[in-house]
């Protein structure tokens, strides 16, 4: 009985502590205007010189990166500061994340940073962002308004292993779902080998419906039973049955290292792990390439856009208004242009294209250029309220295909009433 | 005579299964980033990389987190030890009004999970003004309720009789506590000691949550930064963490006797 009453009375102290004081947020520090990042190593270290030729060349309260762990420990840093109503001027994140935010009062509508006459984009730099990029970063649940601006990005993209296609006696990587099945069972058939490392993630299943030529939501109702969506969990169905492929453990890069050991000639994942796939085949890049992903229509592409996001908090109105001009100094062409080569991220504007530098990488190698020319066809994720929980739905579905446990049309529908029902518990 | 041969055998298996994560991480330490990603038991590298040491090192300021890391978890061993011999005699010792209901609150508290606290401490730290000081990362480990009761166990089991001895003889409470009951719980004291180290040494969430810049983060902090989005960096994470957890591998060495002791003293299992 006495636990109970002590866990009572620190539970009440935790409330009165968290409900005293002023309902404003303030910065943590003053001085300077904070950015809680992830960027590490040699990222970090070019962000920091991004930041530092910033600093210079625009007087004004200094910018300042932290590196604040992953994003899920930022995601808790920040939240744990909302809480305590100190913000930094800015964090990096994702739209789950900023919904999140959002909701708690803590996140700078950017509507009128864009269109500020002195600050802001006109409409000719507008129109060089790729669409995508700006449609992610608006909030359906809020008015659409937009919360968040671009700012690591990348595209998922095949990875496809010449050896093994060689081995099997294909010359050139699947352009269609169907060559890809087909490929799939030949290598299988003339090698033994699995042809298919599968990462259980829900953006790689999003990105494949889109590629299908479905949608995953429509409003706040999820497609889940759509054709193109079955046609999802079939493939992956008839992948498993038949052998072809396998899925790796949780949070493990297996499929990359299977991969650099010729043991396998495709995995899906972003263009941004090409920097570690490189080192992993250790600069031979005759042994491997990257290409769009299968399409049932090759005539209408589309992948699936990844990568996070940048929020400016309600701090102080100078904090705000130095955060965003970073913010667009980050996004310019000549600094999108560096980041992109520095990082493996892609470069946010169409611009970017015209670049020298730009044009140089292409020209070092043949697949450099695989995940920019997705830019024009790739699709953001649905950022709607209880996304994360929809995600973590969609792998439980696809790993239960995977093992068997659910047939497709199963996976798919119970998949489509377990996601719907989420978002209608968000809704209310 | 086969019976010890046997016996011989199952110690060495048991060690050799101990030790080999270790000596996994010693080697990986030293592979290519390939040899490193690709799951193998393979204990040494194909060609040692020492570059890695220096690549590691390079990566963050670990020296810097070294030297807080340290401070940190001597000034907390230090205040844990000091809180919990103090606290433990009082509740094992000293009558006063409401000391079992006041022990049962301290007690209750080891039953709340340090998620639940995360938030409630980082407002206090917040509001004192201490986000990114070394005041945010000491003070709220200063005491530990578990340790408390570990020592008031200890004080428990020594007779009445010498408190009464040391009575008559003019000691008080404080005489008594630092020269006689102190030295006789020697054991639970170091292993007390030990834990509050290795407890805080190892914390990374919290360090993470109230720090902002390098100039406070500890070492913890330091091996993520070779973990990223994409991967991790096997080789250099291995690099860093056989260098971070050599202080507190000889820091069990120096202290094995008296934690063994306070181990069997407290009826804990290892």
């Amino acid at each position: 009985m006495s636990t109970r009453i002590v866990l009572a009375v620190l539970c009440m102290v935790s409330v009165m502590i968290s409900c005293t004081g002023s309902k404003d947020f303030k910065p943590i520090e003053s001085g300077k205007v904070l950015f809680w990042d992830r960027q590490t190593t040699d990222t970090g270290d070019l962000l920091r010189a991004i930041i530092s030729d910033f600093n210079s060349a625009y007087p004004g309260l200094p910018i300042e990166a932290q590196y604040s762990g992953g994003y899920s420990e930022i995601n808790r840093k920040v939240s744990a500061s909302i809480q305590a109503r100190t913000l930094p001027a800015m964090a990096v994140g994702y739209q789950s994340m900023t919904v999140e935010y959002v909701l708690a009062g803590a996140v700078v509508e950017l509507d009128p940073f864009v269109q500020d006459v002195e600050i802001g984009l006109t409409q000719q730099e507008l129109d060089d962002f790729f669409p995508a990029f700006l449609e992610m970063n608006r909030y359906p649940d809020f008015e659409n308004k937009m919360y968040s601006f671009p700012f690591c990005k990348s595209v998922l993209l095949m990875y496809f292993n010449k050896n093994v296609l060689k081995e099997a006696g294909i010359d050139h990587p699947p352009a269609t779902w169907d060559e890809f099945l087909a490929q799939c069972r030949q290598i299988k058939a003339t090698t033994g080998k699995f042809a298919y490392a599968a990462n259980i993630d829900a953006s790689t299943i999003d990105g494949m419906i889109f590629s299908m030529g479905g949608e995953v939501t429509q409003g706040r109702t999820t497609l889940f039973d759509s054709e193109p969506a079955k046609e999802v969990f079939k493939l992956l169905e008839t992948l498993a049955k038949e052998q072809l492929a396998y899925h790796i453990p949780p949070e493990s890069y297996d499929d990359r290292d299977a991969f650099a050991q010729d043991r396998i000639a495709f995995f899906f994942r972003s263009s941004s792990h090409r920097a570690y796939v490189d080192r992993l085949m250790e600069n031979s890049r005759d042994r491997w390439g990257m290409a769009r992903i299968p399409q049932k229509d090759p005539n209408n592409p589309r992948t699936v856009l990844y990568g996070p996001n940048v929020s400016i908090f309600k701090t102080t109105l100078e904090q705000q208004r130095r955060a965003w001009e970073f913010v667009k100094y980050f996004t310019s062409r000549d600094v999108t242009v560096r980041w992109a080569l520095g990082t493996g991220y892609l470069p946010v504007r169409k611009s970017a294209a015209e670049d020298p530098r730009m044009k140089s990488f292409w020209e070092e190698w043949e697949y450099n250029r695989a995940a920019f020319d997705c830019l024009p066809f790739a699709v953001s994720e649905p950022n709607l309220g209880g996304w994360q929980e929809v995600r973590d739905l969609i792998e439980k579905a696809e790993t239960a295909v995977f093992t068997g446990k659910q047939s497709a049309e199963e996976a798919a529908i119970s998949l489509k009433k377990s996601a719907d029902q989420v978002l209608k518990d968000f809704a209310m | 005579m086969i019976r010890r041969y046997v016996m011989y055998l199952f110690l060495l298996c048991g060690a050799s299964i101990t030790t080999f994560p270790f000596a996994w991480m010693i080697g990986t330490a030293f592979k290519t980033y390939k040899e490193a990603a690709t799951p193998s038991l393979q204990l040494f590298p194909s060609e040692w990389q020492w570059h890695n040491l220096v690549e590691t090192f390079q990566a963050a300021p670990f020296g810097t987190y070294f030297k807080n890391s340290f401070f940190v978890a001597f000034v907390v061993t230090t205040s844990v030890v000091l809180t919990s011999m103090m606290a433990g005699y009082a509740f094992a010792r000293l009558d006063f009004p409401g000391r079992k209901q006041a022990f049962a609150v301290v007690l209750a508290t080891v039953m709340v999970p340090f998620e639940v606290t995360l938030i409630p401490n980082f407002l206090i730290v917040n509001r004192l003004g201490w986000y990114d000081t070394y005041a945010a990362l000491i003070v709220p480990w200063c005491t530990n309720a578990f340790y408390i009761f570990l020592v008031r166990q200890a004080f428990m089991g020594l007779p009445s009789d010498y408190f009464d001895a040391a009575k008559i003889d003019g000691c008080g409470h404080l005489r008594f506590l630092v020269w006689i009951a102190g030295p006789l719980v020697k054991p639970i004291l170091v292993t007390v000691g030990l834990f509050a180290f290795l407890g805080s040494y190892n914390s990374l969430v919290w360090p993470l949550v109230v720090t902002g810049t390098d100039r406070m983060r500890v070492v913890q902090v330091g091996l993520t930064v070779f973990s990223g989005a994409e991967g991790v960096q096997f080789n250099l994470l291995m690099c860093a963490s056989a260098i971070v957890i050599a202080p507190t591998v000889v820091l069990y060495f120096v202290a094995q006797k008296y934690f063994s002791e306070g181990l069997v003293g407290t009826g804990l299992k290892g």
